[in-house]
């Protein structure tokens, strides 16, 4: 009687193994953000290699470490994508947000995303909030005001506000137009922070900028930006690709780590209000 | 948070930094009795500094009507609400600055205005606070009453701006005390637009970054008042520099009005961040109205200006404003003569103490015209 009991849980056993190797299990999710291998990588979000990128959803929190806090969270998590084509590292960031903020002014904030990754990639890795002393990271930033400059929007009050009404710039004059060099020279002055060479200032041709900081309050303009970013509205909210030369260092057994932080412009996010994900592991890998 | 100590309170407060005062302090006095809102300052600066591209908006420099008038809307009401009871004991003040009473998460209490808020520079201009009732009679204070606020940066000893900024874009000059922002530093993160009180930073959407009265530094730096100084139709304006109480010195004037007389004072000194422009306040408004917007020495301050016809010095001082561009760090009276004087004691400017009078005939014979005589 025991051995036939022991039969039928064996059979019983072999028979359930037997069914969950038929059923296709899900794949468990993945717990790094994989560089893929493309041929290319490509700046436009909807472009079809994206497809080729197994997606990491990151959790965002808000950041609550240092003044000015972020207190109430808001956006709870970023959809990253990874490519690289061995030159560049490129990463397609998805998030939901249904409004639209693009249009900067006194109380208009803008949507805005961020990739970051120690500036070396070596065993001990910096402060996952903006790096620390000696452990220095850098930061592509792309900002939806900056991507609608980019897109057209020409660098004028009325686009920001369309019943605004201008009688006089003093460098439109029509004296001024025979001589185009003390024109530009009279702009410059009425614009300072464009005449101390401020990338954030503009005239704007890219939609991103190149930063490095060591530490909180730390962020500096890198002396040129040499990334390239494009995003887009979606139906939900924004998709947006960084592309950014592939960091020194990183190969396939060298662990390295990523960031991300996601502004909501309508939630008056700005500088350290945001929202951000803490170290992420970051792997190179073959195609999926 | 670290103790500092601010005069007009009269006791410790926290700030952000470690107190930390410049060589020399910019300081103006503003004698409000005569400002008769004119703008001609408020051009001054718009055509001197904001009248390029994304600067459209901005008033480095704006003269309001109080009570209802505003720049950007309601900007002092909403403070003073957000703030709630300021109440002073004696000359010391017992209630919480903004930087003590800063929410959870922030260094400065304060509010961001709206982009609206700009919208209308001159929403209240000489409305007065009360209706006339058939059978008022002039007095002082007077029954229904309006007075011109002229406002500039405070390029306070304590500014919010500064404290506020995570990246540390905003400075406070060692060599005069006045309060930049850096250009090449700012991001646009308008943290400064939200902890002004005095709401004197203003965020350039064409640029990304924030701007702000700069004193006319390059003015200053070469011994020249401000613009808006030197504009200045109704002759309101003096400015030079400013010693702590216990270094006040009578032969600077503005330690003189300030330190000495105690007739020119800050505006919402309660606020702690120790703003350097001083305001002579106006002898006809109602008085809570002004002991709230200057503090408890108002009455005191009034009533000296008040007896300043019988007070050679102090009028003497009060002529002097506007009568030179160039800054006069020292003065003195000679009998019926005001000189204005630089550091070193040459003198700048000579007027008299009071200007000599002449009146004509009603009739021109020569031109057989009529003239009119004006005062
Ligand atoms: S008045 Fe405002 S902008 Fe000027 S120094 Fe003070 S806090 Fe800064
Ligand atoms: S001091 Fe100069 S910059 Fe400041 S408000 Fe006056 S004119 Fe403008």
């Amino acid at each position: 009687m025991r051995d036939i009991r022991h039969l039928l849980l064996l059979s019983l056993s072999i028979a359930l193994l037997a069914s969950s190797a038929c059923r296709k299990p899900a794949p468990p999710p993945p717990t790094e953000v994989v560089l893929f291998s493309a041929a290319d990588v490509p700046l436009d979000p909807s472009h079809t290699a994206w497809q080729g990128a197994l997606e990491f959803t990151a959790a965002l929190i808000p950041q609550d470490l240092v003044e000015p806090r972020q207190l109430t969270p808001s956006t709870t998590a970023v959809r990253v994508r990874a490519l690289t084509n061995g030159v560049d590292a490129a990463f397609r960031l998805e998030w939901t947000d249904p409004t639209a903020n693009d249009l900067p002014g006194a109380a208009r904030f803008s949507d805005a995303c961020a990739v970051q990754l120690p500036s070396k990639i070596e065993a001990t890795v910096p402060a996952p909030q903006m790096g620390e002393a000696g452990g220095a990271v850098e930061i592509v930033y792309w900002n939806a005001a900056w991507q609608a400059v980019v897109a057209g929007r020409s660098d004028s009050i009325k686009e920001l506000y369309p019943n605004a009404a201008i009688d006089h710039y003093p460098f439109e004059a029509p004296s001024l137009q025979q001589s185009p060099a003390s024109q530009q020279a009279m702009t410059t002055r009425y614009a300072p922070a464009r005449a101390v060479g401020n990338p954030v200032a503009g005239p704007r041709t890219t939609a991103v900028q190149d930063l490095i900081a060591e530490g909180p309050g730390t962020i500096t303009s890198a002396p040129a930006t040499a990334s390239r970013g494009q995003g887009v509205r979606t139906a939900a909210g924004w998709a947006v690709v960084i592309v950014r030369p592939l960091p020194k260092g990183l190969a396939a057994n060298a662990p390295a780590q990523v960031a991300f932080a996601v502004w909501e412009g309508a939630h008056e996010e700005v500088g350290a209000r945001k929202m951000r994900t803490d170290w992420i592991p970051l792997a190179l890998r073959g195609n999926p | 948070m670290a103790r500092t100590y601010n005069w007009q309170i009269q006791r410790e407060m926290s700030y952000w930094y470690p107190e930390s005062r410049p060589q020399r302090q910019f300081a103006a006095v503003f004698d409000i009795n005569k400002c008769i809102a004119c703008q001609t300052c408020t051009l001054a600066c718009k055509t001197t500094w904001t009248s390029g591209k994304g600067q459209e908006y901005m008033l480095w420099n704006n003269v309001e009507s109080k009570p209802y008038g505003f720049y950007p809307l309601a900007w002092d009401l909403k403070l003073l609400k957000l703030l709630g009871p300021q109440e002073w004991h004696g000359e010391v003040y017992a209630g919480r600055t903004l930087f003590e009473a800063a929410p959870a998460g922030t260094r400065v209490l304060g509010w961001r205005p709206d982009d609206q808020d700009y919208a209308y520079p001159n929403v209240g201009e000489d409305d007065c606070a009360g209706v006339i009732e058939k059978g008022a009679s002039f007095d002082i204070p007077h029954l229904a009453w309006f007075f011109y606020l002229a406002r500039i940066c405070n390029h306070c000893t304590y500014p919010a701006c500064l404290a506020s900024c995570p990246r540390g874009s905003i400075y406070k000059r060692k060599e005069d005390g006045i309060v930049l922002v850096d250009q090449s530093r700012c991001r646009g993160y308008r943290e400064c637009v939200q902890a002004c009180p005095y709401k004197k930073t203003f965020f350039n959407p064409l640029t990304g970054t924030s701007e702000k009265c700069i004193a006319c530094f390059p003015k200053f730096e070469q011994g020249l008042q401000p613009q808006c100084f030197a504009n200045c139709i109704g002759k309101i304006r003096l400015a030079g520099w400013i010693s702590k109480p216990e270094q006040a010195s009578p032969d600077n004037p503005i330690d003189y009005l300030v330190h000495i007389r105690k007739v020119a004072l800050p505006l919402f000194p309660q606020f702690g961040l120790e703003p350097n422009v001083y305001y002579v306040p106006p002898i006809h408004a109602a008085r809570p109205f002004l002991h709230q917007m200057f503090g408890p020495q108002v009455e005191q301050a009034i009533e000296t200006y008040r007896r300043a016809p019988d007070d050679p010095d102090l009028a003497g001082l009060l002529g002097l404003f506007g009568c030179t561009e160039r800054v006069v760090p020292r003065w003195l009276r000679e009998k019926d003569w005001v000189v204005g004087a630089a550091e070193d004691g040459t003198e700048l400017v000579r007027v008299p103490l009071k200007e000599p009078v002449y009146i004509r005939a009603a009739f021109d014979t020569q031109y057989q015209v009529a003239r009119v005589n004006c005062p």
